[in-house]
């Protein structure tokens, strides 16, 4: 079994000629995981008699593999999603050994489509960083260069699958979570539209913002995943009732043929040399296929920073409240009376830069306080996403660089927290406009790291979107494996 | 001068009515009392990780309903906010509620006090909210029941419109009356279904501004709303006579001690951090939603004693007491429904059931005559297959052993004599034992004639028709 | 660009008391100056001329926020007991709570 090479495709396609069942993949697929985890630290968790059970069902189900559109897939799910009989930690200290009492609402739908969930990954202590050095547990190291960071908060997801440790796998993007792990790390990552699927059984961080979305190798791929867990889930009520789209029967015969691709010049300042050079030959070959560059302006997205550090706080705050020594997860030992088992279980439960966003929305939300900051910063993010529909008026998809760096080295960044937040800025004001976006490999730099290509899309029209990046990737060509994947 | 006339009492009340939904406010856990520890439970309620509110409809066309029978203004657009604290009976750390937009403002209800004067007590707001968990204390620790955790209600606060701890009283008691008639809860007290906070300050008589206000809890029994908040307003103007300042503050009621007592100073006052609940989108009540819960409002207080006035021909007076719960006013209509005569069943309703039912501290849901009984022995003076002095007999037994009025007659052989052929020996025998009053009568004493109808009735025990009694020894005597 | 303008400690501690964390002594100094320079940091935002009150309506307007009135049984409640550190007769423990509200 060549598992560097496996897609979905090529997957089913071994089911359906029985090169190998379902319990012979994932046990090819536990084996590798348990040799490189220690190198990479993607998971968090593996299961082998969850994984196995999973898979004897499914050998009993062998017909179903043309019916079921991820029969038998090995799909790795971030930690901070709850599956049943599964831990979810959030990759914090005060959810050790917590066990998932239901299942979230995209992972349901992945296991009615037959997908084999392979384990749980590393992450960013509740979702906040840029790099999976906040896990409690131990940091994901990039495939690449381990070094290195696998940028965040999705970091094990996204290096599970640079990695072939999974075929795909889920991660959640409040701030730029899902792609810009997919850029530092080489792969494809999607954040869709917020509300397109339910995030009923996703930890929460910041609510108005989370959104859950897939990685996978290739564009095929992620749409392949993103059409299973979209759509409208009565537990959610953010979520959207809009179809679902077969976007990956949408990518056959996609062009760029008159596609108006906005580009934003302010926004490019501040963006290493060669990512942005990397960025401007991705847009010539567009060029080339007859996609049309359209100037657009985004002005207030330079305030998406300020704007995002005030409100995902906030929210974070009352979110993570809940984690309080008293209804689920950890309390701290010793404590004889009521406030000590909210100061010690939080004070000892939570790492450094939970702590310091709490406190921030607790600051930002106090009395005296609300109006000049989670007030400003609700009235600023209206600005920035008005920005974007006004750019939609003269173009159909905007493309940036997912991160203004590639893959840095670990401690790098940690010790100002501005400097780690800035990873974020060409993700932030996607996010906080609530749009759809990707990120595609567009090349390696001179160290033989990744560089990603953001592609945004208007609301709801993750279709489009997807062929736009599809066709890019195709006349891009074969993207590299990381070396030592040679499994 | 008493000092209750130096100073002037300024009342609002913050009343939390629980709503009578089959399910809680953002999941789908029953919402009843009284079930097993933690057995009502789910991930949403409890708080786990990743788990979302989804609103309750029912929940919100009960708050509506609320809304219409206050007269308030309802909002097309309201929001849900997240209060946020931490006590070991809210699970999210937060209690979703309703802050700067509300569903309902500015209502407003009229109270009756005893002067017979009657004033108009404004509304400021109406907002939905889940309920708390309970938190149980056992000496050593504290353990904690998810049961209420979510379950719906609406707060009501009212202006701080009322002077006096009638009022106050009295504004409890008709908003609940308002409530309940609208089905909107059960207006249960003691079961913690109806909640009420007191803001109480005081002020010379004259003085346009407020004095500095006290929070008064725990008030949860209709039996001491008007003892609590006047020991309040003495507290305070005590207090405020021997010079001690009164400071901003929560004070809880002991029902036990009959007094009120310090519960948190003001520097322990809560920084909630209120901001728009994120998990929810705006709460949109349409006009075409508004007006279908207003076409299935049942009938509130006000309209069904002009109806009862109207089509029953009832005095004010009657209809008032007969409306003054919705229960008694389906009961009395059953009544006087079967019965078909509207007058009389008011008559019985309001003079026999309500002073004996008061006497035994009964509800008219306990009573222990039901409508179709007391119609049926109403129907049976009526008919004349009873006396109305026996029926008054016969009702004390029904109400002493639910017994029909039927098996009561029978039983007792109590039934009206009408049958002339039963009745001409009766008098015939009198007669015979009375000669000299059958002469007198004869010689044209006729005043004689009540003598020999008393001593057939006399014979009889009561049960002979006083009418036909009459006629049959008329009769007998002129012949 | 980010100047540390430092937090007092006692502001961080009014902080720390809201959000119920306990922090030891190195902990309250980096947060004086973490905090501080995140809040220098957002200071910016004053400089963008804004409609008071807006904000952006991130729910789809096609999402439905109601449900139906109906009765559902969770029957794993066993499930969210046992994920409780402490519990005494299925309920959850805590130490002795003094009654506030």
């Amino acid at each position: 079994m060549q598992l560097r090479e496996f897609t979905i495709e090529r997957v089913l396609a071994g089911y359906r000629k029985q090169e190998f069942s379902p319990v012979e993949l994932a046990t090819a697929y536990l084996d590798v995981i348990e040799k490189q985890n220690e190198r990479l630290g993607a998971f968090l968790q593996v299961d082998r008699d969850l994984v196995l059970a999973q898979a004897t069902a499914l050998d009993a189900r062998k017909q179903e593999v043309n019916k079921l559109p991820l029969f038998g897939v090995p799909i790795a799910i971030k930690d901070n999603f709850l599956v049943k009989d599964w831990q979810a930690t959030a990759a914090s200290k005060i959810l050790k050994g917590y066990k998932s009492p239901y299942t979230a609402t995209c992972v349901e739908k992945l296991e009615s489509a037959g997908a084999l969930i392979i384990g749980k990954t590393n992450l960013d202590e509740f979702a906040m960083g840029s790099s999976t050095e906040n896990s409690a547990y131990f940091p994901a190291k990039n495939p690449w260069d381990t070094s290195r960071v696998t940028g965040g908060s999705s970091g094990g997801s996204a290096s599970a699958v640079a990695a072939a440790l999974a075929v795909g796998s889920l991660g959640s993007d409040t701030g730029g979570s899902i792609r810009q792990p997919a850029s530092l790390c080489g792969i494809v990552g999607l954040k869709p539209t917020y509300g397109r699927i339910s995030r009923y059984g996703i930890i929460a961080f910041a609510s108005s913002l989370d959104q859950v979305g897939p990685f996978g190798r290739s564009v095929q791929d992620v749409a392949s995943l993103l059409e299973v867990i979209s759509g409208y889930d009565r537990n959610d009520a953010t979520s959207s009732r809009a179809i679902v789209p077969h976007y990956s029967d949408h990518l056959k015969g996609a062009s760029l043929k008159n596609v108006r691709i906005g580009i934003a010049k302010d926004w490019l300042e501040g963006i290493d040399d060669e990512v942005r050079k990397s960025f401007d030959e991705a847009v010539k070959l567009m060029v080339k296929e007859g996609a049309k560059v359209v100037e657009i302006s985004l002005p207030h997205s330079r305030y998406a920073l300020s704007t995002y550090y005030i409100i995902a706080p906030c929210e974070a705050s009352s979110n993570l409240a809940r984690y309080d020594g008293i209804h689920s997860g950890f309390r701290a030992d010793g404590v004889t009376d009521l406030d000590s088992v909210y100061f010690k279980s939080r004070g000892k439960g939570f790492g450094a830069e939970v702590k310091l966003r709490i406190m921030l929305g607790t600051y930002a939300l106090s009395a005296g306080y609300y109006d000049a900051f989670y007030g400003k910063a609700n009235e600023v993010r209206k600005l920035i996403q008005q920005d974007f529909l006004t750019a939609y008026e003269s173009c159909d998809c905007i493309v940036m660089p997912t991160s203004p760096s590639t893959a840095f080295k670990f401690g790098e960044k940690s010790a100002d927290p501005i400097k780690m937040y800035t990873s974020d800025i060409c993700t932030l004001p996607v996010s906080l406009a609530g749009l759809p976006a990707l990120s595609v490999p567009s090349g390696l730099d001179s160290q033989g790291l990744p560089i990603g290509l953001q592609f945004i899309g208007k609301h709801f029209e993750e279709s489009h979107l997807l062929k736009v990046a599809h066709k890019y990737e195709q006349i891009r060509g074969e993207f590299p494996l990381p070396s030592g994947v040679d499994y | 001068m008493s000092l209750r006339d130096k100073y002037e009492a300024v009342i609002g009340l913050e009343v939390h009515a629980q709503l009578l939904t089959e399910s809680k406010m953002f999941c789908g856990c029953k919402n009843a009392y009284g079930a097993p520890p933690n057995s009502q439970i789910c991930p949403v309620c409890t708080g786990q990780p990743g788990t979302l509110p989804v609103i309750n409809q029912f929940a919100v066309e009960l708050g509506v309903r609320a809304a219409l029978a206050i007269k308030a203004e309802i909002h097309q657009e309201s929001i849900f906010a997240r209060k946020n604290y931490f006590y070991p009976d809210l699970p999210k750390g937060y209690q979703i509620s309703q802050y700067e937009r509300p569903f309902c403002t500015q209502g407003k209800i009229t109270i009756g006090l005893s002067d017979g004067s009657e004033k108009e007590i404004g509304i400021t707001r109406i907002h939905f909210e889940e309920d708390a968990g309970k938190n149980i204390h056992k000496g050593d620790h504290t353990q904690v029941d998810l049961n209420r955790a979510g379950v719906p209600l609406i707060e009501i606060v009212s202006e701080p419109d009322m002077r006096t701890a009638e009022e106050a009283g009295q504004y409890l008691r008709t908003l609940r009356t308002l409530l309940r008639y609208a089905n909107v809860t059960d207006g249960d007290m003691e079961k913690g279904n109806f909640r009420c906070d007191a803001n109480i300050s005081i002020r010379p008589r004259g003085q346009k501004e407020f004095g500095t206000k006290v929070e008064l809890k725990n008030i949860n029994s209709f039996k001491f709303v008007e003892k609590a908040v006047d020991y309040e307003i003495d507290r305070q103007i005590r207090a405020t006579e021997t010079g001690e300042a009164i400071v901003q503050q929560t004070r809880g009621w002991n029902s036990a001690k009959n007094v009120s007592e310090v519960m948190r100073e003001k520097e322990d006052a809560h920084d909630y951090r209120y901001f728009a609940e994120p998990d929810l989108p705006p709460l949109v009540l349409s006009d075409k939603w508004i007006d279908e819960i207003k076409s299935e409002l049942p009938e509130l207080p006000d309209q069904k004693k002009a109806r009862f006035e109207s089509e029953y021909g009832l005095s004010g007076y009657d209809a008032g007491v007969l409306t003054a719960s919705r229960d008694l006013a389906n009961y009395y209509e059953g009544v006087a429904g079967a019965s078909k005569d509207a007058k009389t069943s008011a008559n019985w309703v309001m003079n026999e059931l309500l002073g004996r039912l008061n006497a035994a501290g009964k509800d008219i849901v306990e009573t222990p005559v039901s409508a179709k009984n007391l119609a049926d022995l109403i129907s049976k003076v009526q008919s004349g297959a009873i006396s109305g002095k026996i029926a008054k007999t016969v009702f004390e037994e029904m109400f002493a052993t639910s017994k029909t009025a039927e098996s009561i007659i029978e039983a007792q052989g109590l039934k009206q004599i009408s049958d002339p052929s039963a009745l001409e020996p009766v008098v015939r025998k009198v007669m015979e034992a009375n000669p000299g009053q059958v002469a007198g009568y004869k010689a044209g004493k006729v005043k004689l004639l009540g003598f020999f109808v008393g001593q057939v009735m006399k014979e009889t025990k009561g049960q002979a028709n006083p009418g036909l009694v009459n006629d049959i020894v008329k009769k007998l005597l002129d012949s | 660009m980010s100047e540390s303008v430092k937090l007092d400690r006692d502001e961080v501690l009014k902080i720390a008391r809201l959000a119920r964390l306990e922090l030891d002594d190195a902990e309250v100094a980096l947060f004086q100056d973490r905090l501080g320079r995140v809040l220098e940091y957002v200071r910016e935002l004053n400089q963008v001329k804004t409609e008071k009150g807006a904000s952006v309506k991130h729910v789809p307007r096609d999402a439905v926020s109601i449900r139906e009135d109906r009765a559902i049984e969770f029957v794993d409640r066993e499930a969210l007991l046992s994920n409780a550190p402490a519990q005494i007769e299925d309920h959850f423990l805590v130490p002795t709570v003094i009654e506030q509200s």
